[in-house]
């Protein structure tokens, strides 16, 4: 191999290596958002029927249940960072094991004030957990 | 001048360090049924282990489980809150004893998902019944 084919070879791999790390550049801080807004939605979604004595509206709790489910779907279906999907589906069936014990509390009107801190700190800690994992 | 020696004072004795009894410790130690006096045990060991334990997550989940228990005991979750909160910090655990070397899965599993499930069948239902 002379010369030229070796500074041809090194100038090819810079570049791919460059590609990659500027595609891991942008595409991760999008990565995280998306994280961050499906944890501010689920958070929400306990705060907004995780209420002690509040009237349990089915339609509407459907509804949210519904657009939550979509929203995971979404993410899952932009994912870039393909090691982040298992970690995207993990998080969707837990939200909907949520939506299944809320829904199951207020309607029998048994909710408590616990029950929302604890939903809401198990929905932080696996949020920390997630993002907190490789993208490689 | 020279320095003012310092005075040799009798040493105070130190009272002994007594181990820290947590608000769990109080809670389980009203719990007089028999039946249960070895998984009370069992539950004391494996949170002490758990908690000792260098490794973060074991610390963690340790944590919560005694910190639910509480609530359990207070009436502010009930035996179906306990256990959906058992399944999540189940799955979770399950994702950590993954991500171990294989001869520590079987340690990591004790101080992990068998102590939620003594929680969840043997004391959980006699704390239910105690304040009733």
């Amino acid at each position: 191999m002379n010369s030229k084919d070796t500074i041809v070879r090194n100038t090819f791999l810079c570049a791919v290596a460059f590609a990659l790390a500027s595609c891991a550049t942008l595409t991760k801080p999008e990565s995280d958002v998306s994280f961050e807004n499906l944890r501010a939605f689920e958070i929400s979604f306990v705060d907004q029927y995780a209420v002690p004595v509040k009237r349990f509206d089915a339609a509407a709790f459907d509804a949210k249940v519904a657009e939550g489910n979509a929203k995971f779907q979404d993410a899952m279906t932009n994912e870039k960072f393909k090691a982040r999907r298992p970690v995207l589906k993990d998080l969707a069936d837990q939200f909907k094991a949520e939506a299944a014990h809320l829904r199951k509390k207020a309607s029998t009107g048994k909710i408590t004030k616990a029950l929302a801190a604890e939903m809401k700190r198990d929905i932080n800690d696996n949020y920390d957990h997630a993002t907190a994992k490789k993208t490689e | 001048m020279p320095p003012r020696k310092k005075q040799n004072k009798p040493a105070k004795p130190r009272p002994k360090k007594q181990k820290k009894s947590s608000e769990l410790d109080s809670v389980l130690d009203q719990v007089s049924d028999s039946t249960v006096a070895d998984a009370k045990k069992e539950l004391q060991n494996l949170l002490a282990d758990a908690k000792g334990n260098s490794a973060t997550f074991f610390q963690q989940n340790a944590q919560k489980l005694e910190e639910r228990l509480v609530l359990v005991s207070k009436g502010e979750l009930d035996q179906d809150d306990f256990n959906f909160f058992v399944e999540n910090q189940k799955r979770a655990a399950q994702i950590f004893i993954d991500s171990q070397p294989p001869q520590a899965q079987e340690r990591a599993e004790k101080l992990t998902i068998h102590l939620l499930d003594v929680a969840a069948t043997k004391i959980v239902p006699v704390l239910i019944a105690a304040a009733l």
